[in-house]
């Protein structure tokens, strides 16, 4: 059965912190509540919990309607960015709280919890108290709480953000192998577009209270909907270029500088850049670096090299716009070195300045 | 002597100079402690001789007196003399006075405090925050100012000369400040925590008995010791409420003991130590909570 959030508004006080957000998905998704602080994520989380209820709208499972009910009665399960372990029980009674809230026998509450412990590896936790494990061993005794009950819908509530960076590379797998193994339906909060990227089946990318774009990683990668999810995903972030129109067949910014952007072929835009004002965006994975002189390049000077690993980021000045670009670590480029820059037109993407959508039509939806 | 030698040898003597000092203070604290315990250990004939810390004859004399109520002196009526109050007799009373008061009024604080601070912290409500500000504020007024106007209040009631009007009297005191203590405490529980148990499936009642009370354990065994530890040294309200000799709680009921010219100082220093073991057994059963308890609701505060 899957859920439907249909129209849900929720203000604090004077501020709205969700606009009418309508959000569809099946059983078994995983899905990605991801934007900026204070975008309404974490309350739409806590709206789907029932810890918060919505001024307006309703939230479906199926055809049943539980925007009404109480936490306990929707019987889902949520994780906590603190983890809210309960500090005066022991690991074994922390799993096994909501079954015994529930009337479970104590064999049945044994037997599930020790399954539990040991998908996640924790049985010889059991007998700890929170304070004696480690944040990562705390994650995962959160995890199992919100398992062991088995529930129809899990609530993940930026539950990596705590957790230093190399064990949250490695809870993102646990996580995701835990999901593959229940085929629970889950929905994860984070504002770190990596995660996103990395985890879900689709994302929505909010935004002021609204979802900006709900897609799968892929499209919103490839083809964000507008300026604020093209800006948000992706890292380093996309590269863009304002007061862009078409002049005699070509994409020219306007400026003190016109400054005629490399695209080799206009053909993929056709109509979509008939009028108005646009802005250009592009990846700087997707700028080619050349640091012999080249016709078709736009002519600029290396302002700064940031070397990431195995890429290293240039940052190019170019007509006074500075634009990003990623190349191979093995190129060897200075500061103030001359520097030419082509763009894939392929991977270029245009915006309407006023509205701020994407005007071309989705690789999707075009084909 | 190498630089490492010589800065140890320096921190020894810092040391030695610091446990030195400490030692010193400890003593001039338990002084009188000890003094009163030798006392009370002492018989009658040792005390009117030079005193010395370690009685000659110790005896449990004093303490048989005071538990019994025999009267020890004056049984057989050989000195003609008959005390009017005949204070040993009634130790016992009062010491069951001064507990059923004491507990009484702490539960009573305990369960108060504890409701309305998980109110202030969890609801909101207009004039919440004036809850813990104007009990602060309560609290500040020195007891010797509110024992009239509640000796007037317990007249109305009927209450005076009844237990019931020291155990609400002391209510009145210590609520304040628990109030204030968990309302603290309680702000640094986070409400993650109810809201795990309620998504769990428990309700809001079993959330507050199963999860928030055991959170806040320490803090309300740290208000329970300062609750108990008000009422039970109190003598102010005590002396202005009660008349009856048998509804006296210890503290004023040992006061008897200073009879005219005759001071017996065996059976007072026997009372006083008798009074104060309960206190510090009690304090040294639970100081590691109440430690935790002050120190919680001062950081997170």
């Amino acid at each position: 059965m899957g859920i439907r959030v249909e129209n849900i508004s929720k203000r604090f006080g004077k501020v709205e912190v969700l606009r009418s957000v309508s959000l569809e998905f099946t059983e078994r998704e995983f899905i990605t509540l991801v934007g900026p602080s204070g975008c309404g994520k974490t309350t739409l989380l806590r709206i789907l919990s029932g810890l918060e209820l919505p001024d307006t709208g309703e939230i479906w499972h199926g055809d049943r309607p539980i925007g009404h009910l109480s936490p306990g009665a929707r019987d889902i399960a949520m994780v906590f960015q603190s983890y809210a372990l309960y500090p005066h029980m022991d690991v074994f009674h922390n799993i096994a709280y909501g079954l015994r809230v529930r009337g479970t026998p104590p064999e049945e509450i044994r037997r599930r919890v020790d399954e539990a412990a040991r998908v996640l590896e924790i049985t010889a936790l059991l007998s700890r108290k929170p304070k004696e494990l480690s944040g990562g061993q705390r994650q995962r005794v959160a995890l199992g709480r919100a398992m062991v009950r088995k529930p129809w819908l899990f609530l993940l509530d930026e539950p990596l953000s705590n957790l230093d960076a190399k064990l949250r590379v490695t809870m993102r797998s646990e996580l995701k192998r835990v999901h593959r193994a229940l085929e629970t339906t889950t929905v994860y909060v984070t504002h770190d577009q990596l995660e996103a990227m990395t985890m879900s089946d689709r994302i929505a990318v909010m935004d002021g209270g609204r979802v900006q774009q709900f897609a799968t990683p892929e499209e919103i990668y490839g083809h964000p909907a507008n300026l604020f999810v093209a800006g948000f995903v992706g890292s380093p972030p996309m590269n863009f270029i304002d007061g862009v129109t078409l002049v005699d067949g070509r994409l020219v910014a306007a400026g003190a500088q016109p400054l005629v952007l490399p695209v080799s072929t206009l053909e993929r835009f056709g109509a979509a850049i008939g009028a108005g004002a646009l802005v250009a965006g592009i990846r700087p994975q997707h700028i080619a670096l050349h640091l012999a002189a080249n016709a078709e390049g736009l002519a600029g000077e290396v302002q700064m090299v940031q070397l990431l690993g195995s890429e290293k980021l240039v940052e190019v000045d170019a007509g006074g716009r500075v634009l990003s670009v990623v190349v191979d670590a093995a190129v060897t480029v200075r500061s103030g070195q001359p520097a030419w820059l082509t763009f894939d037109a392929a991977r270029l993407h245009l915006f309407n300045a006023a509205t701020q959508a994407n005007v071309l039509p989705s690789p999707g939806v075009h084909s | 002597m190498t630089p490492q030698a010589r800065a140890r040898a320096r921190r020894w003597v810092g040391h030695g100079a610091a446990y030195v000092g400490l030692i010193a203070i400890t003593l001039l604290i338990c002084f009188p402690l000890m003094w009163a315990l030798s006392t009370s250990l002492k018989p009658k004939a040792e005390l009117s001789t030079a005193p010395t810390l370690v009685p000659h004859a110790p005896t449990l004399e004093n303490y048989r007196h005071l538990i019994t109520g025999k009267s020890q002196y004056f049984a057989d009526g050989s000195t003609g003399y008959q005390p009017t109050t005949a204070p040993p007799q009634y130790f016992m009373q009062w010491f069951g006075n001064s507990v059923l008061v004491s507990v009484g009024s702490t539960l009573i604080s305990i369960i108060i405090s504890t409701l309305a601070a998980y109110s202030v912290t969890r609801f909101r409500y207009r004039w919440r925050m004036a809850v813990p500000y104007f009990s602060l504020l309560g609290y500040m007024v020195p007891s010797i100012i509110l024992v009239f106007p509640l000796f007037m209040v317990m007249t109305r009631l009927g209450l005076t000369d009844s237990l019931w009007s020291l155990t609400l009297g002391y209510v009145s005191t210590t609520l304040p400040f628990c109030m204030w203590l968990l309302w603290a405490f309680f702000r640094g529980i986070p409400i993650e925590l109810e809201e795990a148990a309620l998504i769990d499936g428990a309700s809001r009642l079993r959330v507050f008995w199963e999860i928030v009370l055991p959170s806040a354990l320490p803090g309300i065994i740290a208000a329970a010791i300062f609750s108990l530890i008000v009422s039970w040294n109190d003598y102010l309200f005590a002396r202005v409420f009660m008349n009856s000799v048998d509804h006296y709680p210890l503290t004023v009921g040992v006061m008897l003991f200073f009879e005219g010219v005759h001071v017996d100082w065996g059976l007072m220093m026997a009372s006083a130590v008798l009074m104060t073991v309960p206190m510090a057994v009690l304090f040294m059963m639970l100081q590691r909570h109440l430690v935790a308890g002050f120190g919680a609701g001062a950081v997170k505060g």
